[in-house]
């Protein structure tokens, strides 16, 4: 294994330590008072004699490109080349602690420090230059690294001369004069990103890519309570988990269990990663919060209200107002959604710890390790990589703990690579807002009152490992973070503003414009409510009332940018069935703790197309306006505006974190938590207000606080209606349009169908009614005397290949093979309707095998269903099909079942209920449905069809499967031949006339998928189908054409024109574009199923699906084998689809299988049981 | 059953014997045992992307792609395309487009529209976007990506037209 860990940049203590630097230090945060040594001292710039600037931050890059603004910023300040400035961020061993990267400050507050840094640097190093050669100060000058002196063209003295003896340590300055705009060379003007190039050639070394010399895999398991992590229960649910569970497993090197934790460390990460899903534990039950109701659950929630400003007589102020409007609105939980799961490495030593990290807030991970393993911080270092985009908080700290914890317990570095499913749960959320208004309009349109109250739910999140072991209490904390921008941009008179701060109801953090995004939806709805009332135009109206010049230039020049056309109410212009509207929005994100500082300001002008058919909303345009201040990077800065325009757009139309009755939070995948796509994208037109001359702002989130607003307003432009519930999700606009929804597929309620065991038990009683005289009367057949084992060498190798051929296409080894186990040596629990039979060993060990077995006992098992020693074996055997292979045949199988190596492993008893538990009765069985003999040649057919027949008739048992059966579970004869039965909770579909595919099978299709185990009129073997195809594998060509030829004939196959006409037709009736996306069911299967089953997708795939209105599954009379292939996928088998069992809960696997139903066989009614086949298939499958 | 064996891959025309079971995820051997940064696990379910790798010059999301079917062939990273020196020309449009924001996804989005402009070399913004439809981006960087996509064709078509 190689490294992947980039070589180190010069390190703060090596870099203090050398001679040749100039370099700006500060005490370091915690160090001992009165220590000089270098251990002691934060380095934020240092420029060496070699010419190399390092400059030190102790925020990290997000993946906004911060390290290349913080670059230019220092190579401006110095006067030196940009590609000389490497920038080291957030390693607590070498950065200063400047806390977490929050807030988008790092451009505002953070490189305030390294800029001051540059400019000291670059004084004392004119300073010395001057010393040098003897000459004023002002005569010397630094361009682009370079010392000059007077009007020289030719640098006076090079750095090296300079500095080679000097080690000079610059106290930080508290303040310095930054460079007069007008001489900027570097801030301004774009500059390329340094990271991008390694991130296109796969050289970039995320966190997820580090590689450390005997690094082991690890996986948690997270407890039930997804998503939770405050009150009684959390930390103290865990009642057991059983090791056992995981003892088949290879590689597992520990499990560690603590409190709720739970991890897995396994040599290689699919071991992990299995061990994690197999793993069962018990845990003790919870009750959910009921989130069914946003609003009403953070208004139910206990809250202590803050007043953040009460000026004048609010209370007054409403009784005077001449059309009062008070407003609630409501904000989802929305999820920071990062596209790379969280990950860490970490390395517990005895001198110490290392955790490679994606952490946005490395010096509180480092507090987190310290608190979770006992150790002072200075043991802990935290070294960070760049790792998904993150947005707030999501899971990086989390997975750092546990990474830690599994590799104290393995004394090895471990990497913790935690799930989609996981990171989707247990994310922090973005908190759910609820904000209430009370206001309205005074004479001659006045704002005399404003009374905003504003619900919030967070804690900070405390890192999980701690509250899952115990380490810190599980009580709820409050994080006062509700009231950024609460204050709103206009006068009115009279105003109050209460933040109700409140724990979490589920686990939740900052989100990007955290609660100044709700707020300033509130605010900005509002105020168009309040200029619609007016009778003025929305942008006029805002101008009028607006109490900050840097606000109202914004407003004028993005108005103006867009082309805004002036306006009173909603214009609602028509066009067709598509109705056009624009809506404005404007505010400055103001971060911090209360009352804050205000960053960016940002303007919207958003154009949106709502179809009032579907209620889908399109936002076709944004223009946005964004008075940065400052701008160091003016692409950069570009380039994250369309970033927030894109994402929350995407957050206010679509994005809504669910909620499930039994585990929180219920979104665990693209499909359950859908973003926006790229079809979706607005054109984005940018204005950056020219404001150089004023301090830099940041850019990380202002221009996604309007968005809310701004698209809800133009809504209400185009339809009329006003929307204060987010997101604008087809069905929320259709309900406010007034209109019903599309009709859903029928919903999965239908009653059950009776439990099993009823039907069986009453076909058992018939079964012991029917044979009951006959058993006293019947013989029990004789033994067979045993052999010793016949040598292998007895045969040639031709035939023991032929043998091998024909165990293949009788699967044998498919049944007499446990899981995990050796083939042919049994110990398979093979689940029929009167109990499961275990399937018994076929080696031939003499003792629990067939060892001792002669031909003439193998034959008669074969023929006859007995037993060498003359007992009854069960028809699951299918001895039926095989009493009509021919002796050949059988003599090959059984030199080739004698030719295989001997295993010793002693069979397990069948559990079989009452009566089939009484073995002899089997005779009885017998005696009513007695095999036929060898099949006998059809002389009018032709040989290939007679050979297909053989094959599928024979050892390829098919109707074993494929035809139903009677009460006493033998195979029905005539038309019910091959019209479809059932197989270990898998139906087995008609393979004839009856097939319920809306194709009929044809003999190309019959060969297609018999050779490759898929169909494209049919779909993909899956279940019990699977293996068989992977057996048939070994069959010659010829044979397989020969089923194909045999089961033709027993279908109608239509002409190839029809084929592809019918094919043609069904695929555009069940197409995206005639069934929109109109319910969370149907964003389900865009996020989940499209990506590899939509037809018509613009480039071929190799992972991709069949076409799933042509699928057998969805036209099958039940869900059972939808319902298992989503549980179960088709990785085992011979396809590709990874199971959805952990990705989908209980509901939406059977939504979806309704939905998929209702959509793909549009002409089959929808099925009855829905509910109960996912519950079988559940227990079955996990 | 546990069948546990070595399975051939021809990965960036180097060949390699891994060792595993038939049904794990291509993507494991890519990244743990050949220790290729470019396919990235994003979702496990073939959801989001992330992890696409071309297999015999189509797309493929190696996340869901057991190893099995990748045997022996001719299996494309985002390392495979090019590098810093010779970049690919869908890379350098990337970079030319400063088309990442995290990141994380890119190799998505190169290794599709790689695959993509093989198939269709001329496309129109709008198919673009259809190609990378499920592409999920989080950073919202999709306006930079369709631009790149958009240079890579006009630059593969122009390269094209240059030669004799």
């Amino acid at each position: 294994m190689t490294n992947s860990t980039p070589p180190p940049s010069l390190s703060r203590q090596a870099l203090l330590q050398r001679g040749g630097i100039i370099a700006v230090v500060a005490p370091r945060k915690g160090a001992p008072a009165g220590d000089a040594s270098e251990s002691a001292l934060d380095l934020h710039v240092c420029l060496t004699a070699e010419g190399r600037v390092v400059a030190f931050c102790g925020h990290v890059d997000l993946g906004t490109g911060i390290r290349t603004a913080l670059a230019q910023m220092v190579a401006e300040e110095l006067d030196f080349p940009f590609d000389a400035v490497e920038m080291v961020l957030g390693d607590t061993a070498d950065t200063p602690d400047q806390g977490a990267t929050i807030a988008s400050e790092t451009i505002q507050v953070t490189s305030v420090a390294m800029r001051i840094g540059a400019t000291q640097i670059r004084a004392r190093l004119i300073a010395l230059a001057a010393a040098a050669l003897a000459c004023a100060e002002d005569e010397i000058s630094l361009r682009d690294g370079r010392l000059y002196r007077g009007e020289g063209t030719a640098p006076a003295i090079d750095l090296d001369t300079l500095l080679a003896n000097e080690r000079l340590l610059l106290p930080l300055a508290e303040s310095a004069a930054f460079k007069p705009m007008d001489h900027h060379m570097l801030i301004g003007r774009s500059v390329a990103r340094v990271d991008i190039p390694a991130k296109v050639d796969g050289s970039f070394v995320y966190v997820h890519d580090v590689r450390v010399p005997g690094m082991l895999h690890g996986r948690v398991v997270r407890p039930p309570y997804s998503g939770m992590d405050a009150g009684d229960f959390v930390g103290r649910s865990l009642v057991s988990v059983d090791r056992d569970s995981i003892a088949g497993i290879p590689g597992i090197r520990a499990l560690v269990v603590e409190g709720d934790f739970i991890g897995i460390v396994a040599e290689r990460e699919e071991q992990a990663a299995e061990a994690a899903l197999a793993l069962k534990a018990e845990w003790r039950s919870f009750t959910p919060p009921d989130l069914s109701d946003v609003a009403q659950a953070l208004r139910a929630h206990p809250s202590t209200p803050r007043l953040l400003v009460d000026e004048g007589d609010v209370d007054a102020a409403l009784g005077t107002l001449e059309k009062r409007l008070d407003r609630t609105y409501v904000w989802p939980y929305h999820m920071h959604g990062s596209i790379g799961p969280s990950c860490a490495v970490a390395d517990v030593r005895a001198d110490g710890i290392t955790v490679w990290t994606g952490s946005q807030n490395p010096f509180p991970l480092q507090n987190d390790l310290a608190l979770l393993t006992g150790l002072p911080r200075e043991q802990i270092d935290i070294v960070r990589h760049e790792a998904a985009g993150c947005y707030g908080r999501n899971c990086a700290d989390d997975v750092a703990a546990d990474a830690v914890l599994l590799s104290r317990a393995v004394g090895a570095p471990v990497r913790v690579q935690l799930t989609r499913e996981q990171e989707h749960l247990w994310e922090p959320k973005g908190a759910a807002q609820l904000i209430d208004i009370k206001g309205g309009l005074g004479s001659g349109g006045s704002l005399p009152a404003y009374d905003f109250h504003t619900w919030y739910p967070s804690n900070a999140a405390p890192t999980l490992a701690l509250l899952l072991t115990g380490r810190i209490p599980n009580q709820p904390a409050t994080l006062r973070m509700g009231d950024r921008t609460a204050i709103p941009s206009y006068n009115y008179e009279n105003m109050r503003l209460t933040a109700y701060d409140m724990p979490p109801i589920v686990r939740a953090s900052w989100l990007r414009g955290v609660s100044a995004m709700p707020n300033v939806f509130a605010h900005e709805s509002y105020i168009d409510e309040l200029a619609h009332e007016a009778g003025v135009d929305p942008v006029e109206f805002r101008l009028r009332h607006i109490n900050d010049e840097r606000a109202a230039e914004l407003t004028r020049a993005t108005a103006e940018r867009a082309d805004w056309q002036p306006h009173v109410g909603p214009r609602m212009e028509a066009d067709g069935e598509i109705l056009r509207g624009r809506g404005f929005a404007q505010a400055r994100y103001v971060h911090g703790s209360w009352p804050g500082v205000g960053a960016a300001w940002a303007a919207w002008v958003a154009d949106v197309a709502v179809n009032r058919t579907t209620g889908e909303v399109t936002v076709s345009r944004v223009t946005v306006g964004q008075d940065t201040g400052m701008i160091v990077n003016p692409a950069g800065v570009t380039h994250q505006i369309h970033g927030n325009v894109l994402q929350s757009t995407s957050r206010v139309l679509r994005e809504e974190v669910s909620f499930s009755q039994t585990t929180a939070v219920a979104a665990r995948d693209w499909g359950a938590y859908p973003v926006l796509t790229f079809p979706e994208l607005p054109a984005i037109d940018v204005l950056l207000v020219d404001k150089q001359h004023e301090a830099p702002l940041g850019a990380g989130e202002s221009a996604s606080v309007p968005s809310a607003a701004a698209i809800v307003n133009a809504v209400y432009d185009a339809t009329g209606v006003r929307f204060r519930e987010l997101p604008l999700t087809p069905e929320r606009v259709l309900a406010g349009l007034g209109q019903l929804p599309p009709a859903a597929p029928a919903a999965p309620q239908l009653p059950e169908r009776p439990p099993r065991f009823g039907l069986w038990s009453k076909l058992g009683a018939a079964f012991a009614g029917a044979t009951g005289f006959a058993a006293v009367s019947l013989a029990i057949a004789p033994a067979i005397a045993p052999i010793t084992r016949p040598d292998p060498a007895t045969w040639s190798a031709a035939t023991i290949e032929r043998g091998r051929q024909l165990a293949a296409l009788g699967a044998c080894a498919v049944c007499h093979t446990a899981k995990d186990g050796v083939p042919y040596a049994g110990g398979f629990p093979l689940e029929t309707p009167f109990g499961t039979v275990m399937t018994t060993n076929i080696t031939p060990d003499p003792e629990t095998g067939i060892g001792n077995w002669s031909y003439p006992a193998f034959e008669r098992a074969m023929r006859a269903g007995l037993h060498r020693d003359g007992r009854h074996l069960y028809p699951a055997f299918p001895y039926a099909n095989y009493a009509r292979t021919s002796e050949a045949d059988l003599q090959a199988l059984y030199a080739f079942l004698m030719s295989q190596p001997a295993v010793r492993q002693e069979n397990q008893p069948s559990r079989m209920t009452f009566p089939f538990n009484l073995r002899p009765l089997m005779a009885g069985w017998n005696l009513l449905f007695r095999p036929q003999g060898e099949l006998k040649p059809e002389p009018a057919r032709s040989a290939e069809w007679n050979r297909g027949r053989y094959l599928v008739d024979g050892l390829g048992h098919c109707s074993a499967c494929h035809t139903p059966r009677n009460a006493l579970g033998a195979e029905r004869s005539g038309s019910a031949y091959l019209t479809g039965g059932e197989a270990e909770g898998w139906e087995a579909p008609a393979l004839t006339k009856a097939s319920a595919g809306p194709i009929p099978w044809s003999e190309a299709e019959l060969y297609a998928y018999l050779r490759t185990g898929s169909s494209q009129h049919h779909g993909a073997a899956a279940g019990p189908m699977a293996p068989v195809i992977a057996e048939l594998k070994e069959l010659p060509d010829a044979d397989i054409r020969a089923m194909a030829t045999y089961l033709a004939s027993l279908s109608e196959p239509l002409p190839d024109a029809e084929v592809e006409a019918r094919a043609g037709r069904i695929e555009l009736a069940t197409s995206a574009a005639a069934n929109p996306a109109t319910s969370p069911v149907a964003r389900l299967y865009q996020g989940a199923c499209a990506a590899c089953h939509e037809p018509g997708r613009a480039a071929p795939l190799v992972n991709a699906g069949p076409a799933l209105g042509l699928s057998s599954k969805l036209h099958a009379a039940t869900p059972t084998n939808l319902v298992n292939m989503l549980l179960e996928g088709g990785q085992h088998g011979i396809g590709s689809m990874p199971s959805f069992a952990t990705a989908l809960d209980d509901r939406q696997i059977a939504e979806l299988a309704g939905y998929l139903r209702a959509r793909f066989a549009p002409g089959k009614p929808g099925w009855e049981g829905i509910d109960a086949a996912v519950a079988r298939a559940r227990k079955t499958t996990h | 059953m546990r069948t546990t064996r070595r399975f051939a891959l021809r990965v960036n025309g180097a060949d390699h014997l891994v060792e595993g079971e038939p049904q794990t995820p291509l993507l494991f051997f890519l990244r743990n045992d050949i220790c290729l940064n470019g396919p990235k696990f994003g979702c496990g379910l073939g959801e989001c992307g992330a992890c696409t790798v071309q297999v015999d010059g189509i797309a493929a999301r190696a996340c869901a792609l057991p190893v099995r079917l990748a045997e022996s062939r001719e299996i494309v990273t985002l390392e495979g395309l090019g590098d810093g020196d010779r970049p690919d020309p869908v890379q350098q449009a990337f970079i030319d487009a400063q088309a990442a924001q995290c990141g994380y996804c890119i190799n998505g989005m190169i290794m599709t529209a790689k695959a993509f402009l093989t198939v269709n070399p001329a496309p129109s913004e709008a198919e673009v976007r259809e190609a990378l439809r499920y592409n999920l981006c989080r950073c919202g960087t999709h306006v930079e990506i369709v631009r790149a996509v958009m240079l890579a064709a006009e630059r593969c078509r122009a390269s094209e037209t240059a030669e004799p």
